[in-house]
């Protein structure tokens, strides 16, 4: 996956969301080892303070753990991946019926619409 | 010891008939990828080049690792001017060899390794090279150095996109751990990704100094949008 | 660090100097062949070759001039500057470093004349010549004894003292016209003409303040009989050109590494 970053916002916080959504999304699975900080900051083209400081969180986020000597690791706590994917889902949920509500849809209407598209799509 | 690398104490520097630094107090400290940036012409080379040396203050101090330019700073310090300035009559390998009899730190397998990435051969000499070939060279030399710090002059300056992104990357994977590097140019965009903080210098004048991020959280801009904006003219 | 500038300075004009020398051989020998050659018809060869071998030998000179310029002013005051002031060494291990290696090769390229020479024109008389010169020297030698000694001895140290000097000279005189924005070169020329004079005026100063002195001094040798009377005065005339000459080298250095340090501007 590409790292993508937006010009306008800090870019240690667009790096915890893509770290999070390389992790529910199974590119880093569950348990697995992630790259040397270096390494992940290269191939973000990103300053390693920056990527150190986004992996800090998420390891207090209790996504990421480390170990002293042999690096950090990805959590194997599956459940806490999922509460982290579903929290993500209804997130963007969320914005998308905002943005819906101010295009002049309501919820039944946004629904409604919803279930249309995805069936011609199908 | 003091937490800073560089440090500039009411640094005034004048030539004749131009003020180019105008007391300028300045803290960068250890570890961290610092961006001095300014339009041309805004006292960001004669701060480099006071800081290795090249330069005596008119007033004022400068300090690199709490000492005043001489051997022993210019034993820990990388720097790549916006010049080449290799020997022309030299080949690769004798230019390694001199920084290797000169500079402790200068790390020889590094240097070739990444030569050979970049399918360099080291027994060409650089009268045969491409300018671009030879700015190449040159920052694989400054950054074989396990140096702590490193001033990067314009280096991103007149390259295509293919080498900067090659230059950047170099930059980050290679600078030794809790080095500092201090890295001017006038292209943001290209840069504020790989920036801890940003220093934005002009007329002599320091403006601003700020951690990128900061910057976005507090601006709702990029650093190079609210360059634009300090420095419209 | 000064042995490591050494070695590098030592490496960027060897590969000038020694394809000279060596065509230099080549070409003394050449003109020797041509002339043992007793064949009719060889005359304008012999006159190409003849010319060829003696403007060689001038450029020798010249080039030993222009190299020491070009080293000096590319090297410390042109791009490579910028590397040359940010490695851990000392401003003047700069200054000596280019200032030995200058003398060596000028050192060198005087004895390589004469070398060449003798290759163009030693046979059995004229070895015999030169020998018997030498003997002359050897005899007016011993026959001074002790003060012989001591004048050769001066003799060598103003020699090498004034060339210093001069190099120094051509030093400063790069220095001070590198301050000039434009026409570097033009003020380097000036700034060395302007030396020579200031030179001219200390000397005719010291000469008028002392004047007298020097008359008293050398008027007192005319009541001295023999070998003496020429040689002591000899001994102390050179003294007072090694003090001046190591005074200039020294004003000359010292500015020399003052300018570097103080007013460097690489562009």
């Amino acid at each position: 996956m590409a790292w993508d970053l937006k010009s306008d916002r800090p870019i240690y916080a667009q790096l915890v969301e893509q770290i999070q959504l390389m992790v529910v999304s199974g590119i880093y699975a569950a348990g697995s080892k992630l790259p040397s900080v270096r390494d992940m900051a290269a191939e973000a083209a990103v300053n390693p303070n920056t990527m150190q400081r986004a992996l800090s969180q998420l390891e207090g986020d209790g996504l990421l753990y480390s170990q002293r000597t042999s690096g950090r690791y990805v959590t194997e706590d599956v459940q806490k991946i999922m509460q982290i994917k579903n929290n993500l889902a209804a997130d963007l949920i969320q914005d998308f019926l905002e943005k819906m509500n101010r295009l002049g849809f309501d919820r039944e209407q946004t629904i409604d619409l919803l279930n249309h598209v995805t069936k011609e799509e199908g | 010891m003091s937490d800073s690398i560089l440090e500039c104490r009411s640094l005034v520097k004048y030539f004749p008939g131009c003020l180019a630094l105008n007391s300028v107090n300045l803290s960068v400290p250890k570890g961290r990828i610092v961006g001095l940036l300014g339009p041309n012409g805004s006292g960001k080379s004669t701060l480099i080049k006071l800081a290795n040396g090249l330069l005596t203050p008119s007033s004022g101090q400068i300090l690199i690792n709490g000492m005043e330019p001489g051997i022993e700073t210019k034993k820990i310090v990388s720097y790549l001017p916006e010049r080449t300035y290799l020997n022309d009559w030299m080949s690769v390998r004798t230019m390694i060899d001199f920084f290797g009899d000169f500079y402790q730190n200068f790390n020889k397998s590094k240097a070739y390794d990444m030569l050979q990435r970049l399918h360099i051969n080291p027994v060409d000499r650089l009268k045969t090279m491409s300018k671009g070939t030879k700015e190449k060279v040159q920052l694989i030399l400054v950054m074989s150095r396990e140096a702590e710090l490193y001033i990067l002059d314009e280096p991103i300056g007149g390259v295509d996109p293919a080498t900067r992104d090659y230059i950047l990357d170099t930059i980050i994977s290679n600078y030794s751990e809790n080095a500092t590097v201090l890295l001017s140019t006038h292209l943001i965009t290209d840069v504020e990704k790989i920036l801890d903080e940003v220093i934005f210098i002009n007329m002599g004048n320091i403006v601003l100094t700020s951690t990128v991020d900061e910057i976005r959280e507090k601006e709702g801009k990029s650093v190079d949008a609210l360059f634009r904006e300090v420095f419209k003219c | 660090m000064l042995g490591k500038l050494l070695k590098y300075e030592l490496k960027a004009t060897a590969r000038i100097f020694f394809p000279l020398y060596g065509l230099i051989f080549l070409l003394a020998a050449l003109n020797r062949l041509f002339w043992q050659i007793n064949a009719e018809g060889l005359m304008i060869p012999r006159v190409i070759m003849m010319t060829v071998y003696i403007m060689l030998v001038v450029s020798v000179f010249i080039i030993t001039l222009v190299v020491t310029i070009q080293r000096f002013y590319k090297n410390l005051l042109g791009d490579e500057g910028y590397l040359s002031f940010t490695l851990p060494v000392k401003t003047h291990s700069h200054i000596d470093a280019k200032m030995i290696i200058t003398f060596l090769w000028s050192a060198l390229s005087i004895l390589v004349s004469i070398i060449s020479i003798f290759i163009l024109v030693a046979d059995d008389q004229s070895l015999t010549q030169f020998s018997l010169m030498c003997g002359d020297i050897a005899t007016v030698y011993h026959k001074l004894g002790l003060s012989a000694h001591l004048i050769a001895l001066e003799l060598i140290v103003v020699v090498i003292l004034m060339f210093v000097s001069s190099i120094l000279e051509i030093y400063a005189a790069i220095v001070v016209g590198n301050l000039a924005g434009r026409h570097k070169l033009l003020a380097g020329v000036g700034a060395y003409l302007g030396f020579g004079i200031i030179e001219q005026i200390i000397a005719s100063l010291l000469i008028q303040g002392f004047g007298h002195q020097i008359m008293l001094y050398y008027d007192s040798f005319q009541l001295v009989q023999g070998a003496a009377a020429v040689v002591q005065p000899f001994e102390m005339t050179l003294l007072v050109l090694i003090v001046f000459s190591l005074f200039l080298c020294a004003a000359f250095y010292f500015f020399t590494h003052w300018m570097l340090n103080r007013k460097l501007n690489l562009e």
